[in-house]
């Protein structure tokens, strides 16, 4: 390597920045970086691009790729499950779509099932055909609405009652939990917590990035009337001159006739 | 106790696929990146990631041990990037911010870092990915061996197929322009550049 340095060497400086270079090299680039506040600079600043290219990360990714098959001529890698790939964006649309429309359908179809389709338990339909034989399917009569909130009533005190009975059991299944379990319902607990705080957080970044959205269209804003402002104080400015210009001519015309 | 790169290739070069599968654990994740930094989308990116293994399992009879096995693995990469771009016959294009998740973004994150730190880090992030979009193919990938993986010039000459002379007048010129458009997007201040 050369003992010497000249300005414009550009290959020598990058191995100077990346520290790629032979000794005597890199004493020599130093002596010249010394004296030289343009090669200096030139440093600096690659230095310093250098550092925002380590805030570039790739985005996560789920990849766990395996080989599945022993022989190298029939192998196939796939990804460990198939159901931790992520999804791509037009299949959950179409995964919506699909349940949305065996929702509709499913409810359509249980709109137009005649009564005598329901079972013995029956569904609100059914109930209301039983109280009032002679109304038709279409129409609900004060009847029908009675026995509608009378069924609701009794099904929503037997979820209570069951709902109480389960709350109590689970306390008492938690008290007489071995330390095992105790471990189990910490962790569960603390992944909990850790949910919690990092939906807290990600609200609050999604806060952050509006507020600065906001504030950048609110600037935006304020300098497109600041704009608008000046140009309708300009037409004005130009109306009220014209304005006194005409005066003006008439005032003249008028003392001439006089 | 932990096997090197040799050990696990000998191994799979024997015939033990699960040797292989921990050699596919351990390079997987820089594959991914590379290959991400290069093509900038991320299916694609999973997609050359996963082939690059394939082949280099196929090829496995094939490899002689010359040159290190995750060099071997980066040069399949490279070529299955490259082939990519040429697919595209167009400029990468880049995600968009709004594709990365905060939430995660946030998890990952250490507590002590503060909510406008992060905003502005994953803005700085998309900023340093959009000018790095805008580099020639080999002025990018010079880059990225360089600073993301630690490659030395004449790794990355021997990857490019270029003399080093070339690689170094790729990577100046790449930070070149980097720089003149990281400064139009105001994230390179005087005070950063120190500028006398």
């Amino acid at each position: 390597m050369s003992e010497t340095f000249t300005c414009g060497d550009h290959g020598a400086l990058v191995s100077y920045l990346y520290d790629e270079c032979a000794p005597n090299e890199r004493r020599a680039i130093s002596a010249h970086v010394a004296i030289c506040r343009e090669c200096a600079e030139e440093l600096t600043s690659l230095g310093a691009t250098r550092e925002q290219l380590a805030t570039w990360t790739p985005p996560e990714a789920q990849l766990g790729f395996r080989i599945v098959s022993d022989s190298p001529s029939s192998t196939v890698l796939r990804p460990s499950r198939w159901w931790q790939k992520p999804m791509p964006a037009w299949a959950q649309a179409a995964a919506a779509a699909l349940i949305f429309a065996t929702g509709v359908t499913l409810g359509a179809l249980r709109g137009v099932t005649s009564p005598s389709d329901h079972g013995p338990t029956g569904s609100v339909p059914q109930q209301a055909d039983a109280t009032t034989p002679a109304a038709s399917t279409t129409s609900v009569t004060k009847a029908d609405l009675a026995a509608l909130e009378q069924r609701l009533r009794s099904e929503l005190s037997q979820v209570r009652s069951t709902s109480s009975t389960v709350s109590t059991s689970n306390t008492s299944d938690t008290a007489a939990a071995g330390p095992g379990d105790a471990r189990i319902i910490e962790r569960v607990r603390a992944l909990i917590q850790d949910s919690e705080q990092r939906q807290q957080r990600e609200l609050a970044l999604r806060t952050a990035e509006v507020v600065r959205d906001f504030d950048a269209q609110r600037k935006d804003d304020l300098s497109r009337i600041e704009r608008t402002m000046g140009q309708m104080d300009g037409t004005t400015g130009v109306e009220v001159a014209q304005q006194r210009q005409m005066l003006n001519y008439l005032m003249r015309v008028s003392q001439r006739g006089q | 106790m932990t096997l090197t790169d040799d050990e696990l290739v000998a191994r799979s070069m024997g015939g033990d696929a699960e040797s292989f599968n921990q050699l596919i654990l351990r390079w997987e994740r820089p594959i991914y990146a590379l290959a991400y930094r290069v093509i900038g989308r991320e299916e694609d990116a999973r997609d050359v990631c996963q082939e690059t293994f394939l082949r280099a399992f196929r090829a496995l009879p094939g490899f002689k041990g010359q040159a290190k096995f995750s060099s071997w693995l980066y040069r399949i990469a490279l070529n299955l990037c490259r082939d990519w771009i040429r697919r595209q016959r167009r400029a990468p294009v880049m995600q968009m911010p709004e594709g990365v998740d905060p939430g995660e973004l946030a998890a990952e994150s250490g507590p002590v870092e503060s909510i406008e730190d992060l905003v502005g880090r994953r803005q700085l992030s998309a900023v340093v990915e959009r000018a790095m979009a805008l580099l020639p193919e080999e002025q990018r990938t010079a880059i990225i061996l360089k600073e993301y993986h630690g490659m030395t010039f004449q790794e990355i000459a021997d990857m490019q197929g270029c003399p080093l002379s070339t690689v170094k007048t790729r990577l100046y010129q790449g930070l070149t322009v980097l720089r003149r458009q990281l400064e139009k997007n105001g994230q390179m201040t005087p005070q950063l550049v120190k500028r006398s």
